[in-house]
């Protein structure tokens, strides 16, 4: 069976910008093939993640991106699950590549979210939710986690000001990242003083809407050598998908049980154990997501998935030594969301091939990267990437 | 109505119609008539709310239709500082996760001052229409034009 492998991977800049989201995917596609022959002479097919066609009025966002690299009559595919549409596109590459159905498959990410203001990025983001009764509550996303924080603060003893430690820590690792959005440190009185969007969550417990484009081209270990990538790539060695309820009120509010489902079955394809993973990208798209999937890919203790910003010595018992979204994750890095499971890929490669700046964890062979969808884990995308060879 | 329809799944083709409880429109039709129904798996017991032809829980398709309690107590609650288009007369407002007295649950509005809610309040749900609640009648979709709302009021 073939190894699929990592030789390359590109990001457009993250923000807000006047380009739509077609060129932010030329930029994109330009980084990752920028020491590579053309598209067409290494592509065979495409999968690309794009939550919504409310943005910029466009699907077919497929062939769109097949054309724009130059690909003609390849298959190409948009896949969709809200935010876990770029892990979605990733685990259909991984996946093809794996079955030798492919040897080259580009799985990419687009989003153009400030197209329609807040309010355009609120109700488009609002339609991942259950509509019968939660969206005709006026519920929204923020308002979604929040139910999610308000009861994990009532069951472990945790409080607005520890959730904002998560915001200052990744907001600190993305000061490190010359792709974040955010390259500022934040300090906690900052987060603590921000307005609240949906208590217990305010302004810096969220991610932010953001315009940007992800691709990560997955091959056989054959096609990575003749590209001449042997030095820089990484290997997936496990990748799978699971659903939780769509509707708040019927899921468990402190356990994010797809997310489990999920990460264990990546670990198991991989053969190893949780804590085995040096590096973590996991999907903070509030604050209160970092500590339930720490507690959900069993990184920690139940109630203390809170503790991710301590270093190791100081964090309880039961804790692994995992460094969690040193990208700056959502919060800081960005979360243009159909590109963000791809943007997570691109951190475990500069991770693991030793290009990771001042943010590099010395040593990290392995990594989780964990994507989620709709409200947490309604649906979740888990990859294990690991060095090659 | 809804009665002469098959209460107990598994479903078969001919059930699924705009009259079934196991539909929205059935479901919202019987709201509209003041019943809050759940599916029930007769299996593992799993409330399904709005009902629907499988249970998530374990599986079973034997699911049967069983009228709700109106009470129930608030399992977690925030405040919508920043609303969807349609709730922009609303807001600020307050929404919960409710867990009915027969231990179903369900998310909604609540219509009371945000501090008034808090986890373990106990709450009554009310059934009204969305025209009159303010909330913009254009955000409904064709089929969705004659369903209630329901909302919960702070008992």
């Amino acid at each position: 069976m073939p190894t699929p492998t990592i030789p390359a991977v590109g990001s457009s800049d993250l923000g807000r910008t006047d380009l739509p989201g077609r060129d932010l995917f030329s930029a994109a596609l330009a980084e990752a093939f920028a020491d590579l022959p053309d598209p067409a002479t290494v592509v065979d097919a495409v999968y690309v993640g794009s939550q919504s066609e409310r943005y910029e009025n466009q699907i077919m966002y497929g062939t769109l991106v097949a054309e724009w690299a130059g690909l003609r009559n390849v298959p190409a595919e948009r896949v969709e699950a809200c935010a876990a549409a770029g892990a979605l596109a990733l685990k259909n590459a991984v996946r093809d590549v794996r079955a030798g159905v492919h040897d080259a498959v580009l799985a990419c990410g687009v989003e153009k979210m400030t197209a329609g203001g807040t309010e355009g990025a609120t109700n488009a983001l609002a339609a991942a939710f259950e509509r019968a009764l939660e969206q005709r509550s006026g519920i929204t996303a923020p308002s979604q986690y929040a139910l999610l924080a308000r009861r994990y603060c009532h069951e472990f003893d945790v409080g607005e000001d520890d959730l904002a430690e998560i915001a200052v820590k990744n907001h600190r690792n993305g000061a490190a990242n010359p792709r974040a959005m955010f390259r500022d440190e934040v300090d906690v009185e900052t987060v603590l003083g921000s307005d609240y969007v949906a208590p217990p969550l305010k302004l810096f417990d969220c991610a932010p809407v953001t315009d940007g484009a992800a691709a990560v081209l997955v091959t056989t270990e054959e096609v990575a050598s003749d590209l001449g990538a042997e030095e820089d790539t990484v290997e997936v060695a496990g990748a799978s998908v699971a659903v939780n309820n769509l509707a708040v009120a019927e899921r468990d509010l402190t356990y994010v049980e797809g997310a489990n489902a999920a990460a264990n079955r990546a670990y198991d394809q991989a053969g190893i154990a949780p804590g085995d993973v040096d590096v973590a990208e996991v999907h903070d798209a509030f604050t209160v997501c970092e500590a339930l999937l720490a507690e959900a890919v069993e990184f920690a203790p139940e109630g203390r998935g809170v503790e991710s910003p301590l270093a190791p010595a100081e964090r309880s018992e039961g804790w692994t030594d995992v460094r969690i979204n040193t990208s700056g994750g959502l919060k800081a890095r960005g979360h243009p969301i159909g590109a963000t499971g791809l943007m997570q890929a691109i951190e475990a490669y500069e991770q693991l091939t030793g290009q990771a700046g001042d943010r590099q964890v010395e040593g990290a062979d392995t990594a989780l990267l964990v994507n989620e969808g709709g409200l947490a884990d309604a649906a979740t995308a888990a990859h294990v990437l690991r060095v090659a060879g | 109505m809804s009665e002469n329809h098959t209460q107990t799944g598994p479903l078969a083709r001919e059930d699924v119609d705009t009259e079934s409880p196991f539909t929205l429109p059935g479901f919202f039709a019987a709201m509209a008539e003041g019943r809050l129904l759940a599916g029930v798996c007769t299996d593992c017991g799993q409330h399904l709310l709005p009902p629907r032809p499988a249970c998530y829980a374990c599986g079973s398709r034997a699911v049967t239709i069983e009228e709700q309690p109106r009470t129930g107590t608030v399992e977690s609650h925030t405040v919508v500082y920043r609303p969807p288009s349609a709730f922009a007369d609303l807001a600020p407002f307050p929404v919960a996760v409710v867990e009915l007295d027969s231990g179903a649950r369900l998310t909604g509005r609540v219509d009371a001052p945000t501090e008034d809610v808090e986890i373990g309040s106990s709450v009554t749900l009310a059934i009204r229409d969305p025209e009159s609640e303010g909330i913009d009648p254009a955000a409904a979709l064709s089929y969705e034009a004659d369903w209630p709302l329901h909302v919960f009021e702070v008992a």
